[in-house]
């Protein structure tokens, strides 16, 4: 059967499509055109020292999820925690989130080494630097889909004799979900990047370390090979995140 | 009758039951000094169990405003007071007492129609099973028979409106607030919804007072009609409506009904006229 337009299998295909012609390009361009392969090396060669470093790369994705994972799922829980706290207690959110914002605009770089004293060389500092980027948008979304909550329903809520707690529980929180998976999404690559960076202060296995590594090196189609792998990384985190909140918030907000 | 309470010795010379819900010299100012606005002044009306009362008035007339204080949302001001069956209320001890439904039907999207219509059992701690059950025996009577498990966005304007009318009658509680339920729906389905709901009050039993901005619907549906003046809203009159039950569509063109309505709608206008020429932005 043809595929329809709008089809599932259209929606696959024609991503699948340009993904598969750039590819192509790429390997082209770098052929063709009169580009040193030191600059741009064409994409079998990339894929070929991808292949050649398999294990290595195995490994650090590994690790790098890890930490990744760790981070983001403390970092969303804590991010939850305090947009609930801050809707719910006004003055606590006027007593932090000014922090909240002025913790956010110090670069991460900045205080990655501290983090290293802190933690040490270890898979927890990376953690505390992706949750230190996951937390704040999460916070802040948390935050602003408690405070949209129809404020009719919660009187309705209250004629029927709900408690502030069922009010909660009934109302508020399931109907701040689907801002708060907004900000998850975007969470999740935060985190990714938090790890990496965290990776670049000291270790010896991970993506952010391989990345340092090539870059000394100037083993330019290894940087490639990692380019690429942490995209494949960041978005297959940001398709599971997606793919649980279809299924979680699968409501329309205007409903 | 010995009661200390000369308010109840007053409603028992009119009355030989003791109103389900009587209100007593409410007041509702907002603000203070010179810029407060009074939403509801001096209102005075009782409801006898099993009465269907409709009340009629301008927009920004204060009706929304009375029915919070009436649902307990809102404290009435200390000048008069709210009696639920002869006892006198304190602010918020009405909440949970009385079967609220305001104009949108505030479905929550991510309930379906039974777990929507469930909410007030669920806040009373009647378990999901039983609640549900409940629901499932009511759905017919509602018109909502084979739409269990739709979502709100799913229905049309008068099922989802048929889903909050259920959730409120399955709050079974003496006393039923509606506040121009159908007033988002077309006129044909109005038409519909308001004879559809005459049916299910006589079979339910209910106590009800019912907001609208509709003459045609105030006495349609009503025992009573109470109309309501302008801002700052006070009772204006109160008419008997002795069209005979159960009562038919074509009952709006017999000459009672024509009578009745000549009689209020020059009441009505009048108020409307006030709100119309006053320029009070907050309406």
């Amino acid at each position: 059967m043809r595929p329809q337009p709008g089809s599932p299998w259209r929606a696959v295909a024609l991503p699948l499509g340009t993904i598969l012609g750039m590819a192509v390009a790429w390997e082209v361009v770098a052929r063709g055109a009169d580009i040193s392969a030191h600059i741009f090396p064409p994409l079998s060669v990339v894929l070929a020292e991808g292949w050649r470093v398999g294990p290595t790369l195995a490994r650090s994705v590994l690790r790098t999820f890890i930490e990744t994972g760790l981070g983001f799922i403390l970092g969303a829980a804590f991010g939850i925690l305090c947009g609930v706290a801050f809707a719910l207690v006004r003055p606590l959110e006027r007593a932090l989130f000014p922090l909240f914002v002025v913790s956010q605009t110090i670069p991460v770089v900045a205080f990655g080494a501290l983090v290293i004293i802190w933690f040490g060389n270890t898979i927890l500092s990376k953690v505390v630097i992706a949750f230190y980027l996951t937390f704040f948008p999460v916070t802040v979304n948390t935050h602003s889909g408690m405070l949209a909550v129809d404020p009719q329903k919660i009187e309705l809520m209250r004629a029927f004799g709900a408690s502030a707690s069922q009010i909660f529980w009934k109302l508020r929180f399931p109907a701040a979900l689907p801002t708060i998976a907004v900000a998850l999404r975007l969470g999740v690559s935060l985190s990714l990047i938090g790890a990496i960076v965290g990776e670049w202060f000291g270790d010896t296995v991970g993506l952010g370390v391989m990345l340092i590594q090539a870059m000394y090196t100037e083993s330019v189609p290894r940087l490639w090979a990692l380019i690429i792998t942490c995209g494949l990384l960041g978005a297959s985190l940001y398709a599971v995140i997606a793919v649980i909140e279809r299924r979680v918030v699968w409501w329309r907000t205007d409903a | 009758m010995s009661s200390p309470d000369p308010l109840a010795r007053e409603g028992a010379g009119e009355s030989p039951t003791i109103p389900l819900l009587k209100l007593v010299n409410v007041w509702k100012r907002f603000g203070d000094g010179p810029s407060q606005v009074t939403a509801v002044s001096n209102v005075d009306l009782q409801i006898q169990p099993g009465e269907f009362i409709t009340l009629i008035g301008p927009s920004g007339c204060g009706k929304s405003t009375l029915f919070n204080m009436i649902g307990g949302l809102l404290p009435a001001d200390d000048d008069g007071s709210i009696l639920m069956n002869g006892e006198p209320q304190k602010d918020g001890e009405l909440l949970g007492k009385v079967s609220f439904m305001p104009q949108r039907d505030l479905l929550f999207p991510w309930r379906n129609v039974v777990d929507n219509a469930i909410l007030a059992l669920e806040i009373e701690g009647v378990s999901k099973k039983e609640a549900r059950e409940k629901a499932l025996a009511m759905l017919p009577d509602f018109g909502l028979k084979g739409f269990e498990k739709h979502y709100p966005h799913q229905l049309s304007g008068g099922m989802r409106q048929r889903v909050a009318l259920m959730r409120t009658f399955l709050f079974e509680r003496d006393l039923i607030l509606l506040d121009e339920p159908f007033g988002a729906l077309d006129a044909l389905t109005r038409a519909m919804m308001q004879r559809w709901l005459l049916d299910i009050w006589q079979r339910y039993k209910r106590t009800v007072l019912f907001i609208t901005h509709d003459l045609d619907e105030a006495i349609f549906l009503g025992d009573k009609v109470v109309v309501m003046s302008a801002r700052p809203g006070t009772i204006k009159l109160q008419e008997t409506i002795d069209l005979p039950r159960p009562r038919e569509a074509s009952v709006v063109t017999s000459e009672a009904f024509i009578s009745v309505k000549r009689r209020l709608l020059e009441a009505v206008e009048e108020e409307s006229m006030k709100t119309f020429g006053s320029d009070d932005p907050a309406s």
